[in-house]
């Protein structure tokens, strides 16, 4: 369907005339007490709706399923379509006595069946004394055809947002006039006079900017009269009249074969299709634990069973597949000729399916269309919709007397509506594809998938309808991207690129300061994290450094704490811009952490690891420090690779000077456990008490100098000779953690 | 979108083609030489596509399913047989019928069409089958456009020139219009030569069969990507906004949302989302040639250690049941998440959502989604026990709400209540006590329990008169508008006699308030069936009628 096709504009008349009040002649025996006890009351005389009533309520189940399907929306600049309400219906609600009302406006709060019903309330049923001279369905198709001319809110908004290329939005629009005509030749007056009309107002709105010629005009006449009368009209197919006009005349009894006519038509005119949900489980009042199975039939969007069309009409051989299976009623052309009520043409029937999907399952929905029952009152309609609006979801699948089945639909509510899901039910073409351990990134194994679970969970979504645009003129979605830019301006992947992650100790500055803006509070609990973290060095607390990749049992406690220091700056410096007190966190970072001697001896190299580690870490975003000696430079390659493909022999190869390939040999148990202890998991008794006692022992003597600077216990002799050489590689091997 | 190589197999196809000097040539042995460019091509860059070979002359034969294994299609096409004459419709139908068979109606298809432009003659020519079109009856139609969404490659193993001579090129050009006008036709470029072969295929290559790469973004976190199949372009509405709609290359993802609430969305197309490792020395030497090969296994075993943010995020979206919000271009969003096959292999996975600004009603408009730290107080609660979707509708749905239908004549039969009925009501309302029902019910299955109104005139000791009395008129002022709404007044008239008959049918036992009311309420309605505008006002409710008895008191204390 065009967003402007004919069915963007619908004009109902309804004839309010004399005549109109005529009973429909179909008794409704309301009075059923005396059936249950028969006492001698007299029962009540049936009663019959008139003409109007037959009209007024056929029209509005029409609009009540318009409605359902395609519900008044808000409207949107850039709203051409989108696939769960194809377009825009607007409809216009016009009675015609011996002048017209219209009964709403084409505004969108206006479409809606309770307004209608109250102004309808207004007009009441036709006044059988009124001069029948005067009244004349003329007047209300006359102002169908003026309100056709009338612009809508929607047209409006795409005029304007298209600009230059308005001339693409059409006017189309179509009018449905429930009258009572005399015959044939009434029928063909009324005819003209709409195409007088229609020539007439074309003429009138091309000098003007709030009406719009019609382009396009679909009349359906339907003349309505009394059960047991024989009809004055004949049944005309769609003719056309103009080039602007086409028009169908239907002649039908008043009551149920009417509801069923306009029933048709409003799936025809808006592309429904109907399906039956069939072997719906219900639990019988009076035996609470026996149920049966009823059927409840739903319209929706024709293109809800666009495979079934589309297979049936191009190829046999899926027709035999499909179509079968899928009961097609005969066609009921004839309304009301067939104990069927609904009058449809065909209906796809799907079998209700246990077991039940849940929810955190995603499937491959390939359409979702809304929905609505022909017939909302009945229990079993009521009981279905009851069940899906309480938040569950029903798999439909086609039956089929062989063969496994195939679950090709799916009904969900989502928000009050129901939604008839079309599932994907033949063969992927992404089956087999390769395993996402299999491609780039996949052999790592340390990824934070936890810290990243708990990251998504921030950064989840939420509504605001309320405030389009913030101070700063963000959208919503923009400050949600916003976030995740300040979110994951220093986020290490993997547990082993990283220290403070790991770290309980640093969490509550961690989430403070990727804020927008921090509070004194916030300021004071960044601050007191820093004096946490400077009390652990004070009493040498370990640190969960990663012993991935390095050698041994990684770098010493103060190195340790160096690495953690320098992350933690990593960290705050880019956020530093964000504000004053950003600026004093890092401030407070700076003047808290401890520069030892030594420290400020290696600090100039330390920094400059430090700046690889940055680079390596955020792709390299800071640019490279000049002045770096080629050696180093090769040495940097070479401590890469080892972490990388921790593979000692890489370094040996690159670095003669490097000691030993030690770590090749069997290791003491002491080293197991304390680098055991150092990465991540639980750690034994054992090695708690080792290290305790270790730990007890070392600060009761002075650690000789060459285990201090030692691996694995194995002190390296004769460094000076390197240090000769101006390089340090043992030093640096330790340092890369 | 899988790939049908539809091969040209007739007799035609081995004219020679006048070559100066070097061997003699057939372009048939052309046809091979080019598909073999394009299967090398796809087992490189394009290995998960699914393609099938068939041959054609006057018949037509699958020669190789559906199958990633280019090994299997280039083998049979260095088999290929020569058969007799050119007839293109047959061999389409079974085209048609093969893919539905396989993908079914709604996966789009590539057809490749390889032949040398002369399509045969008298019965069954294509020439012969276009004039027919419109003769034929429902069962014997043209298989084009095919059912399931298709685009149409046409590879001439001739030149412009030698199609334009005959009404070769007019067929074909009506062929892919009749196909729906996606595809293209391609020709030779001067002499026929393995050369200008080579060239035409290249440009089939770059039109169709060129990997999508992208950037998947999370703020500074990043990974690059191919996306396979290729998402095409979309057009949304040809009347009003006639430019397709391609994805960027720069996938933003937006924000974090729970499986449960993005709940089974419809999407227009699935994608796998694979990490690649870019290799810029690679790019800068120049991509595609052929000894690159072993040192690409290297790079992708060295990739496969360094960590690649697809990964981490996959794993972070399924272990969470989540997925991820991702901006595809303007107003244009798509979904990633975690999918696991039937072997328990899971891959990250991108679905595209229907452009336009809000996709999914339930979620309301994309671009008003923002991150949680925005709202007062955290929408999912402390505990993860809410939701902020889905997003209410403003106006309910009919079969959310009570409305009235009265088409089927069961929507209006009043009927005194049967005990099941009563039984019913009493275990509603936990009230052990012995009611006598009138009821006005929907419809006349069994047990019918959507009531259009119930009416309550006695009472036994424990509930309250004026409470059942309330629930009555409830009902009453639904019936009583619709049959405003309707112009149906006979009906209100009828309904006030029911209750002024059942007046005078009290029990002795009965509330000394309720024959007061019940006339009250049928006064009212008789009034409304007057059409008096006082009486018969759309908004006006009956309230009950006050009386000694029920004096605002212990009923409605009780209430």
């Amino acid at each position: 369907m065009k967003t402007f096709s004919v069915s963007h504009k619908t004009v109902i008349v309804v004839d309010h005339c004399p005549y109109m009040a005529e009973s429909s002649r179909q008794q409704i025996e309301c009075d059923m007490l005396t059936k249950s006890r028969a006492q001698g009351v007299i029962p009540l005389a049936p009663v019959s709706k008139s003409l109007w009533t037959c009209a007024v309520e056929c029209s509005m189940e029409y609009l009540r399923i318009l409605y359902d399907i395609y519900p008044a929306r808000k409207l949107d600049m850039s709203a051409h379509r989108d696939i769960l309400a194809c377009t825009v219906l607007q409809v216009n609600y016009i009675v015609s006595d011996s002048e017209f009302h219209i009964l709403n406006s084409w505004r969108q709060e206006d479409q809606s069946v309770q307004e209608l019903m109250s102004a309808l309330a207004a007009v009441g049923p036709p006044n059988p004394r009124e001069d029948p001279e005067c009244c004349s369905i003329l007047h209300g198709l006359v102002a169908a055809v003026e309100s056709l001319c009338k612009i809508t809110e929607y047209q409006h908004e795409s005029r304007t947002t298209l600009m230059d290329m308005a001339e693409r939005v059409a006017n189309r629009g179509r009018i449905i006039c429930l009258t009572n005509a005399k015959s044939d030749t009434h029928v063909r007056m009324l005819e003209d006079c709409v195409l007088e009309t229609i020539q007439e107002q074309n003429k009138l709105a091309a000098g003007s900017d709030r009406l719009m010629p019609i382009q396009q005009c679909e009349l359906v006449l339907v003349h309505i009269y009394p059960q047991g009368d024989d009809t004055l009209v004949s049944d005309r197919p769609k003719k056309e009249i103009s080039s602007v006009l086409n028009s169908e005349v239907h002649s039908v009894r008043a009551g149920r074969h009417l509801a069923s006519k306009l029933n048709v038509l409003v799936q025809q005119h808006f592309d429904l299709a109907s399906t039956t949900i069939t072997n719906i489980p219900m639990k019988e009042e009076q035996h609470a634990n026996t149920s049966a199975n009823y059927d409840v039939e739903l319209l929706h969007h024709r293109d809800a069973h666009i495979e079934f069309i589309k297979s049936g009409m191009h190829s046999i051989f899926v027709f035999d597949q499909c179509i079968p299976d899928c009961v097609c009623t005969g066609d009921l052309h004839m309304a009301g000729s067939t104990s069927r009520d609904s009058g449809l043409k065909e209906t796809v029937t799907l079998k209700w399916c246990t077991p039940r999907t849940n929810s955190v399952e995603l499937h491959y929905c390939t359409g979702a269309f809304r929905i609505s029952p022909v017939d909302v009152n009945s229990r079993p309609s009521s009981c279905l919709t009851n069940f899906l609006l309480n938040g569950r979801s029903v798999l439909l699948e086609q039956p089929r007397k062989s063969g496994s089945k195939v679950i090709s639909h799916m009904l969900s509510c989502h928000g009050g509506e129901i939604f008839l899901h079309t599932l994907n039910s033949t063969r992927s073409t992404l089956e087999d594809p390769p395993s996402i351990s299999e491609g780039c990134g996949g052999r790592v194994t340390d990824y934070r998938i936890t810290d990243f679970g708990e990251f998504m969970r921030e950064n989840r979504l939420t509504p605001f309808p309320d405030m389009p645009v913030d101070a700063a003129g963000r959208a919503p979605f923009e400050r949600a991207k916003a976030q995740l830019e300040r979110h994951t301006r220093y986020w290490p992947m993997i547990i082993s690129q990283t220290t403070i992650f790991n770290m309980q100790a640093v969490v509550p500055l961690a989430n403070l300061i990727v804020k927008d803006s921090m509070t004194e509070d916030d300021l004071l609990t960044c601050q007191k994290t820093v004096y946490n973290l400077v009390d652990m060095e004070r009493k040498n607390d370990p640190l969960p450094i990663s012993t991935v990749g390095s050698r041994g049992k990684g770098p010493k406690r103060d190195e340790q704490y160096r690495i953690m220091w320098n992350e933690l700056e990593t960290l705050v410096k880019t956020h530093v811009g964000t504000s004053e007190r950003h600026q004093q966190v890092l401030e407070c970072i700076s003047a808290c952490r401890s520069k030892p001697p030594e420290e400020e001896e290696r600090k100039k190299r330390g920094r400059k690891r430090e700046d690889k580690e940055d680079k390596t870490e955020k792709n390299g975003k800071e640019s490279e420090e000049k002045g770096w000696a080629p050696d180093s430079e090769r040495l940097k390659g070479a401590i890469e690779r080892e972490k990388e493909e921790q593979s000692e022999s890489e370094v040996i190869k690159d670095s003669p000077d490097s000691p030993e390939p030690f770590n090749k040999k069997p290791r003491l148990a002491t080293e197991e456990l304390l680098s055991l202890e150092k990465s991540k998991g639980p750690v034994s008794l054992l090695s708690l008490w080792t290290s305790r006692i270790t730990q007890a022992n070392s600060r009761k003597h002075q650690e000789f100098a060459g285990r201090i600077n030692s691996v694995n216990n194995k002190a390296e002799l004769y460094q000076h000779l390197k240090d000769e050489n101006g390089m340090d590689v043992h030093e640096n091997g330790k340092a890369t953690r | 979108m899988p790939t049908v190589v539809l091969m040209d197999a007739s007799l035609s196809m081995t004219r020679p083609v006048s070559l100066e000097g070097s061997e003699e040539f057939q372009r048939k042995n052309l046809a091979v030489h080019g598909l073999t460019m394009l299967f090398e091509h796809m087992a490189t860059n394009y290995r998960l596509e699914f393609t099938a070979l068939v041959v054609f002359s006057s018949l037509w034969e699958l020669m190789v399913p559906f199958t990633r294994d280019y090994n299997t299609l280039q083998e049979a096409l260095n088999n290929l047989e020569d058969y007799d004459k050119t007839c293109l419709e047959s061999a389409l139908q079974g085209v048609s019928n093969i893919v539905q068979q396989e993908w079914g109606s709604t996966c789009p298809c590539q057809v490749v069409l390889v032949t040398d432009g002369a399509l045969g003659i008298g019965r069954g020519s294509l020439r012969h089958s276009l004039a027919t079109m419109k003769q034929r009856g429902e069962d014997k139609k043209f298989p084009l456009p095919f059912p399931f969404p298709s685009k149409l490659y046409i590879m001439c193993i001739s030149n412009a020139e030698e199609l334009q001579a005959t009404d070769a090129m007019d067929n074909l050009e009506q062929l892919l219009t009749l196909s729906g006008g996606e595809g293209h036709i391609f020709t030779m470029d001067g002499p026929l030569c393995l050369k200008s072969v080579q060239a035409m295929f290249g440009k089939l290559i770059d039109q169709a069969y060129t990997p999508f790469h992208a950037v998947l973004r999370c703020g500074n976190l990043a990974s690059d990507v191919q996306v396979f199949p290729r998402p095409e372009p979309v057009l949304l509405d040809d009347e009003v906004d006639p430019v397709p709609k391609a994805v960027l290359t720069e996938l933003e993802i937006v924000g974090f949302i729970e499986i449960g609430d993005i709940a089974s969305p419809p999407v227009l197309s699935r994608h796998l989302v694979l990490p690649i490792a870019v290799n810029k020395e690679a790019d800068e030497v120049g991509a595609g040639t052929t000894d690159d090969m072993e040192e690409d296994t290297s790079t992708n075993q060295m990739a496969g250690k360094s960590p690649n943010f697809c990964v981490l995020l996959h794993g972070s979206l399924k272990v969470e049941g989540m997925v991820a919000l991702v901006q595809l271009g303007p107003d244009w969003y798509g979904m990633l998440y975690s999918q696991a096959d039937s072997k328990k292999k899971s891959n990250l996975m991108m679905s595209l959502f229907e452009p336009g600004p809000e996709p999914l009603p339930w979620l309301g408009k994309i671009s008003q989604l923002g991150p949680i730290s925005d709202a007062l107080e955290n929408p999912y609660g402390e505990d993860d026990s809410k939701s902020p979707f889905p997003v209410q509708p403003k106006n309910k749905r009919s079969y959310a709400q009570n409305v009235t239908v009265w088409i089927k004549a069961s929507g209006l039969q009043m009927c005194r209540k049967s005990s099941e009925m009563q039984e019913n009501f009493q275990r509603k309302h936990k009230r052990s006590t012995r009611l006598v029902l009138y009821v006005v019910t929907q419809s006349k299955l069994p047990h019918e329990f959507t009531l259009d109104a119930f009416l309550i005139v006695k009472t036994v000791n424990c509930i309250p008169f004026f409470w059942a009395y309330l629930c009555v008129l409830k009902e009453l002022n639904r019936l009583r508008k619709a049959a405003l709404a309707f112009g149906f007044w006979e009906l209100l008239k009828c309904v006030a006699e029911l209750l002024e008959r059942e007046c005078t049918l009290l029990p002795d036992s009965a509330h000394p308030d309720a024959a007061f009311q019940l006339s009250h309420a049928a006064q009212q309605l008789k009034l409304a069936s007057t059409g008096d505008s006082q009486y018969a006002a759309f908004e006006h409710n009956i309230t009950p009628m006050l009386t000694d008895f029920s004096g605002g008191g212990g009923g409605a204390d009780r209430m």
